[in-house]
C-alpha cells in the first residue's frame, strides 16, 4: 500500500471561526493506481491534496506515505519527502519564469545535491519522456500552455517519485491541449506510475479507473471513475 | 573493521556536506546573483546606499586617525624621556588654579639642586619664554617666541644646528648679547645671506647671531620655527623677566621615568622647603599628559562624528532590508514552488542572506575605495592629516557585511517561514 489515510481532519481558524475543511477522511491507494479526487470548490479537495503532498499537516489522523508516518516528521524531513516521494503538477504550472525548461526540470534534483552533469542528463531524459527534447533551452514565456504543462510534468517525473500529484492539470488549458495532457497521464499510468488527480470536472474524473468524491470535507463516494463521476451530486448541506 | 566503519562515516559526512554545499550554498549564490542581475537599477541604488555609509565612516575614521597620529608624532618630538618640571600642571589645572597662582617660582637654586642631586637625570635645561619683535635692516617680525635657556637646551629641545654654534656656558655666565635663530626667522630676515655674525635687534637690543637651527615643524598650534634662543641670564637682564623657570629634564632611559619623577619630587620639595603636610606646590609633567588632555578634548567629538558615520551606514542597511522585503514579496510564489520541490527552510534563508550579503559586500568594497580616496583628498587639500590603517578597512567592510546580514535576516526568515500552500496561491 502506497498511501494510507486514517481519520484525517484539518481545521483552520479564520477570523475566530473554525473551518472544518476535512472531517475524518480515510482511504488508501495502491502502487500503480490512478485515482481522481473530485468535488466542488470548497469541498475540501484542495486541502486534501495539500495534505497528500505534505505541504500541510493534518489536525488529527494518520497519514502514511510509502511506509513513512508523515505527521511525525519535522519541516526539513517533510521537504525531503516532497523532494523524494512526490511529483507536483499544478493548474498554473508554477514554472520559474527566468529559468529555461531544462533548469526548471533540474530544480528538484538541485535540492537533492546531485552533481550538475548528472542532473542535466536526467532532466534531458525527463523532457524526452514528454516529447519536449527540442525545447530544452526555451523559457516558459516562449512555450505554449500545453508545452508548459509538459515541462511541469517532466519536472515531476525527473525525481522518479512514488506519487504524482496533479491539481487541475487541464484547468488552464483549452480542450484539445487538455486532451493531450490527459493522454500523457494515461501513458504514465500504463507505465506504472501512481497518480492522484484533483479535479472538479466530472468528465475528467470519469476517465480515471478510480474516483473519490469529497463533499463538505467527507468522502461521499469511492469507486470506479465513470460511476462516481457521473452519479447524481448531492445537494450542498446548509449549516453544520 | 573499525577503519571501514570510520571510513564509511567520513564518506557519509563528506557526502552530506557536498549535498549541503550544492543544494544550499551554490544554488543560493546562483539565485542571489541572478536576482541582483535582474534588478540592476534597484541593486545599484541599494549598493550605493551602503557604499555611501561605508565611505562616510571610513573617511571620518581616516581623518580622526590621521589627526591622532600627527598629534602623537608631534608629542614624540618633545622627547619620550623628557620631564617638564614647572610651577603649574600642563593643561587645565582644575580647582587649584587659585592656589597655583601664588606658588613660589622655580628659580636657579632649585635648578642647581636638581642638577646636583638627580641621579636619573642626564641633562637639565632651564626655560623661560617671552614674546618680542625681531628686526634686521628695517625688516621686522613681530610676536617672535624668545626662549631663554642654557647650553643644555640643544640636547633636550630636540633641535639641530643648521649653521654656526649653539649657546655655550660663557654666553650665559657673562650675559653675552648673542642669539640663535630658528629656521623661519633666519630665512625671513636673511633670505640670501649668511646670518651668522650679523647683528639683529630684538626689541631694540642688539644681538649678535651665532647660529641657526634646522626646521622643526609645528607642535600643536605653536610654530617652533618662529623662535629665537638667547642665554637665560642675558634675557633676564635685558627684559627683567624673572618669571618661574620650567626645567626640562632629560632622563637617562624610558624605564627610569617613574623613578626619576619620584626622585625629582623629593628634590624639589626639599629645595622649595615644602612643608611635609602640604601637597606638592609644583608639577612634574610628561608629554603623555598632553595626550590625555587631547583625548579628553577630542574623544567626545570623535564619538559623535563616528556615530554619524554609523547612522549613515545603518540607513544603508535599512535600504537593504526594504529591498529584501520587496524581493521576498515579489518572489513569494517562487519560494512556494521551491519549497514544494524540496527546498528546506535553511536553503531559502541562505538564498536571501547571500543576496543581502552580496549587495552590502559590494557596497562595502566600493565605499572603501571612495572613503579612502576622500580621506586622501582631504589630507591633500586641507591641513587635516588623514591616514587609514588596514584595520580600519577591515572594520569598514566587515561592518558593511554585518549590516547586510543583520538587515537581511528578518526578510530571509520571513521568506523561509512562508506557508508553502499560501505561497503557491499568492498572486
Amino acid at each position: 500500500m502506497l498511501i494510507s489515510l486514517e481519520g484525517i481532519t484539518r481545521h483552520f481558524v479564520v477570523g475566530g471561526e473554525t473551518v472544518r475543511a476535512l472531517q475524518g477522511v480515510s482511504f488508501s491507494v495502491e502502487k500503480g493506481e490512478w485515482v481522481a479526487i473530485v468535488g466542488q470548490s470548497g469541498s475540501g479537495k484542495s486541502t486534501l491534496m495539500n495534505v497528500l503532498g505534505c505541504l500541510d499537516t493534518p489536525t488529527a489522523g494518520r497519514y502514511t506515505l510509502n511506509g513513512q508516518d508523515v505527521q511525525t516528521l519535522d519541516d526539513d524531513a517533510l521537504a525531503q519527502i516532497r523532494n523524494k516521494e512526490i511529483g507536483f503538477i499544478f493548474q498554473t504550472f508554477q514554472l520559474l519564469p527566468r529559468e529555461t525548461a531544462l533548469s526548471n526540470v533540474e530544480l528538484p534534483l538541485v535540492y537533492r545535491g546531485m552533481r550538475p552533469k548528472e542532473r542535466r542528463e536526467r532532466a534531458r531524459r525527463a523532457l524526452d519522456q514528454v516529447q519536449l527534447s527540442n525545447r530544452t533551452h526555451h523559457r516558459p514565456n516562449e512555450l505554449s500552455g500545453g508545452q508548459r504543462q509538459r515541462v511541469a510534468i517532466a519536472r515531476a517525473l525527473v525525481t522518479e517519485p512514488s506519487l504524482l500529484l496533479a491539481d487541475e492539470p487541464t484547468g488552464n488549458l483549452d480542450s484539445s491541449t487538455g486532451e493531450e495532457i490527459i493522454r500523457l497521464f494515461e501513458q504514465l499510468h500504463r507505465a506504472g506510475h501512481t497518480i492522484c488527480l484533483v479535479t472538479h470536472e466530472p468528465k475528467l474524473a470519469a476517465r480515471c479507473p478510480r474516483a473519490i468524491r469529497i463533499s463538505d470535507g467527507r468522502i461521499v463516494a469511492d469507486g470506479p471513475g465513470p460511476q462516481v463521476a457521473l452519479e447524481q451530486q448531492p445537494l450542498p448541506r446548509v449549516g453544520s | 573493521m573499525i577503519e571501514a566503519i570510520v571510513l564509511k562515516i567520513a564518506r557519509f559526512a563528506l557526502g552530506s556536506l557536498w549535498v549541503t554545499i550544492r543544494a544550499d550554498v551554490l544554488e543560493g549564490a546562483k539565485i542571489a546573483l541572478r536576482s541582483l542581475g535582474a534588478n540592476r537599477l534597484r541593486t545599484l541604488l541599494t549598493t550605493g546606499g551602503i557604499a555611501i555609509g561605508v565611505a562616510t565612516l571610513l573617511a571620518i575614521l581616516g581623518i580622526i586617525q590621521g589627526l591622532n597620529e600627527s598629534f602623537e608624532r608631534q608629542l614624540a618630538t618633545m622627547g619620550t624621556t623628557s620631564l617638564y618640571v614647572s610651577k603649574r600642571r600642563f593643561g587645565p589645572t582644575g580647582d587649584d588654579w587659585q592656589e597655583a597662582r601664588i606658588r613660589k617660582d622655580i628659580d636657579l637654586a632649585q635648578m642647581e639642586a636638581v642638577r646636583n642631586e638627580c641621579t636619573y637625570c642626564e641633562v637639565v635645561a632651564p626655560n623661560i619664554w617671552y614674546q618680542a619683535d625681531v628686526s634686521f635692516l628695517g625688516n621686522t617680525i613681530s610676536g617672535v617666541q624668545l626662549i631663554g635657556t642654557t647650553e643644555e637646551y640643544i640636547e633636550v629641545g630636540g633641535y639641530k644646528m643648521a649653521r654656526g654654534r649653539f649657546l655655550n656656558y660663557s654666553d650665559d655666565a657673562d650675559r653675552k648679547a648673542v642669539v640663535v635663530l630658528a629656521a623661519d626667522i633666519a630665512e625671513s630676515l636673511f633670505p640670501s645671506s649668511d646670518p651668522v655674525g650679523a647683528t639683529v635687534r630684538i626689541d631694540d637690543h642688539p644681538f649678535r647671531v651665532i647660529g641657526t637651527l634646522e626646521r622643526r615643524g609645528k607642535m600643536l598650534d605653536m610654530n617652533r620655527d618662529k623662535a629665537v634662543v638667547l642665554p637665560l641670564r642675558t634675557m633676564r637682564g635685558s627684559w627683567g623677566v624673572f618669571r618661574s623657570l620650567t626645567l626640562i629634564v632629560g632622563v637617562d632611559s624610558a624605564e627610569n621615568m617613574d623613578r626619576a619623577s619620584d626622585q625629582l619630587t623629593g628634590i624639589m620639595r626639599r629645595a622649595r622647603k615644602t612643608p611635609a603636610d602640604r601637597p606638592d606646590d609644583f608639577a612634574i609633567n610628561r608629554p603623555e599628559q598632553l595626550l590625555d588632555l587631547y583625548e579628553k578634548l577630542t574623544g567626545g567629538l570623535y564619538m559623535v562624528i563616528t556615530g554619524i558615520g554609523l547612522i549613515t551606514l545603518i540607513v544603508g542597511g535599512i535600504g537593504i532590508m526594504n529591498i529584501m522585503l520587496v524581493s521576498v514579496r515579489e518572489r513569494t510564489r517562487e519560494i512556494g514552488v521551491r519549497r514544494a520541490l524540496g527546498a528546506r527552510k535553511r536553503t531559502i534563508v541562505l538564498q536571501f542572506l547571500m543576496e543581502a550579503a552580496t549587495v552590502s559586500g559590494v557596497g562595502g568594497a566600493i565605499g572603501t575605495a571612495v572613503g579612502l580616496s576622500a580621506a586622501k583628498i582631504v589630507s591633500l587639500i586641507t591641513p587635516l592629516a588623514a591616514t587609514v590603517q588596514i584595520g580600519t578597512i577591515l572594520f569598514g567592510v566587515s561592518f558593511a557585511a554585518a549590516v547586510g546580514l543583520l538587515f537581511g535576516i528578518w526578510p530571509a526568515a520571513r521568506a523561509a517561514n512562508l506557508d508553502p500552500v499560501e505561497a503557491l496561491r499568492y498572486e
